[in-house]
C-alpha cells in the first residue's frame, strides 16, 4: 500500500513539473481599454457571454472545457468574449492553447482597469448581456453546465 | 469562494442519515451506522471517479493539475460517478450484499432527493420555461420556469417512501435494490427534458439503469418465487 502512495504522488510531481506551456499558433491577445469593451458590449446585435479569466486562476481551468463546449453549441447565436486580466502574454497564450479556447474572441487587459470598470472583480466571472448591452446577469466563481446553458438560454430570449 | 454545493451536499447528507434513522428504528436487525459509512464511502469514491472523468472529457490531465480535483462545481460525470459508487457500495456489502444494499436502498434514494433538493441552497432548481402555476423565474428576469430540480426530488422522495414499505412488506433480496436503482435512473430520465445543458446530456445512460435495475427486481422475484417452491413440504402420503 506505502509503495502505491509513493508511486503516485512522484507521478503527480513528475507530470506537475512536466505540464509544458507551449502558445501553439495563439496569436498574441490584444490590449483593450473600458472604452472598446463598452462600445463592443453596446454595439452587438447578438447577446454576449462575457468570461473574465487568467491564466494563474486554478478554477477558470476547470470551467474553460465548459465554455469551449458552450461556445460550439451557442457560437453561432451567441458572441463570446474572453477577457484576460493580470496576465502575461505567454501564459495566456499557453492557457488557450491548452484548453483550445481561441475559437472566439480574447482580449488582454493587464492592470485589471477593463475588469474593474465593469464594476466587478474577482476571477473567474461570467456576465450574460443581451443584445445593446444590458447586463442580464453575472456568475461569481466557477459556472457548473447548469448555470452557464440557463443564462444562455435567458439571454437568447432576450433577443428581439 | 462559493460553499452552496457543500450546502446542497448537506440536505443530501441529512436526508440519507434520516432515511437510515427511520428504516433503523422500523428494522432493528439492520446496523445504521455500518449503512451510513458505506454509503458516505460510496458516495466519495463516486464523486472523486466523477470528478476525474469529467476533467479527462475537459481536456484537463488529473494528473498534471490534481487541486483542481476539489473544484466539484466545474463538473462531475454523472454516469461515471454512479457506476463508480455502485461499484464500491456492491464491495463493502459483499458479506451480505442484497441484505445491506436493500437496507440502504431506500434511505440512498432519499438522500439524492435531499441533494436534488439542495438546488434552493444554490438558487440552481430552474430549468426550461413554463407558465404552469407554480413555476418561477430568476431574479431580474420574467420568464417563468420549471423547478426542475424540485420535479425530481419529489418523485424521488415519494418513490423512497414506497421502497421502505416494500423493504418492510416483502423483503426478497435483491428487490430493493434493483427498483431504487430503477427509480433513480427513472427520476433523471423524467426530468432531463425539462433541464438546460450545453448539449445532449448521457440519457441513454439512464435508461440502462432503469434496465439494469428493473432486470435486478425481476431476478430477484423469480428466486424468492423458485426458493418458495422448493420450500413447499411434499404434500403427505
Amino acid at each position: 500500500m506505502r509503495r502505491i502512495i509513493v508511486t503516485l504522488i512522484v507521478a503527480l510531481g513528475v507530470a506537475g513539473c512536466s505540464s509544458g506551456g507551449e502558445v501553439g499558433d495563439v496569436a498574441p491577445l490584444p490590449e483593450t481599454s473600458p472604452e472598446a469593451i463598452q462600445q463592443l458590449l453596446t454595439a452587438s446585435e447578438q447577446p454576449v457571454v462575457l468570461n473574465v479569466w487568467a491564466s494563474w486562476c486554478v478554477p477558470c481551468r476547470s470551467e474553460a472545457p465548459l465554455l469551449r463546449a458552450a461556445h460550439e453549441s451557442f457560437g453561432d447565436e451567441v458572441q463570446f468574449i474572453g477577457l484576460d486580466v493580470r496576465d502575461d502574454q505567454d501564459s495566456a497564450r499557453a492557457f488557450l492553447n491548452e484548453f483550445d479556447l481561441d475559437g472566439f474572441e480574447h482580449f488582454f487587459d493587464p492592470s485589471g482597469a477593463v475588469q474593474g470598470s465593469l464594476g466587478r472583480g474577482g476571477v473567474p466571472l461570467t456576465m450574460f448581456y443581451a443584445p445593446g448591452g444590458d447586463l442580464v446577469d453575472l456568475h461569481f466563481g466557477v459556472i457548473d453546465e447548469r448555470a452557464l446553458a440557463l443564462n444562455i438560454d435567458e439571454i437568447l430570449r432576450r433577443v428581439p | 469562494m462559493e460553499f452552496t454545493l457543500l450546502w446542497a451536499a448537506l440536505s443530501g447528507a441529512i436526508g440519507l442519515y434520516a432515511g437510515l434513522w427511520w428504516m433503523g428504528r422500523r428494522d432493528t436487525s439492520l446496523c445504521v451506522r455500518d449503512l451510513w459509512e458505506i454509503a458516505i464511502t460510496a458516495a466519495v469514491v463516486g464523486l472523486a471517479m466523477g470528478r476525474v472523468v469529467a476533467m479527462v472529457r475537459g481536456g484537463v490531465n488529473p494528473l498534471a493539475h490534481p487541486g483542481d480535483l476539489i473544484l466539484v462545481r466545474a463538473g462531475v460525470d454523472t454516469a461515471a460517478a454512479s457506476i463508480a459508487a455502485l461499484i464500491t457500495a456492491g464491495w463493502l456489502t459483499r458479506s451480505d450484499r442484497f441484505e445491506q444494499l436493500d437496507g440502504l436502498t431506500p434511505a440512498a434514494v432519499l438522500g439524492i432527493a435531499g441533494w436534488h433538493a439542495g438546488c434552493l441552497f444554490r438558487d440552481a432548481c430552474l430549468g426550461t420555461p413554463s407558465s404552469l402555476p407554480w413555476a418561477w423565474s430568476q431574479p431580474g428576469s420574467s420568464i417563468t420556469r420549471h423547478p426542475v430540480e424540485l420535479y425530481a426530488a419529489l418523485l424521488l422522495a415519494i418513490g423512497a417512501w414506497a421502497l421502505f414499505r416494500l423493504r418492510l412488506r416483502y423483503p426478497a433480496p435483491g428487490l430493493v435494490s434493483g427498483l431504487g436503482l430503477a427509480l433513480a435512473g427513472l427520476a433523471r430520465l423524467a426530468t432531463e427534458p425539462l433541464r438546460p445543458s450545453l448539449s445532449t446530456g448521457p440519457v441513454w445512460w439512464y435508461g440502462a439503469a432503469i434496465a439494469v435495475g428493473a432486470a435486478l427486481a425481476a431476478s430477484s422475484l423469480y428466486r424468492a418465487g423458485s426458493s418458495d417452491t422448493e420450500s413447499t413440504p411434499p404434500p403427505l402420503q
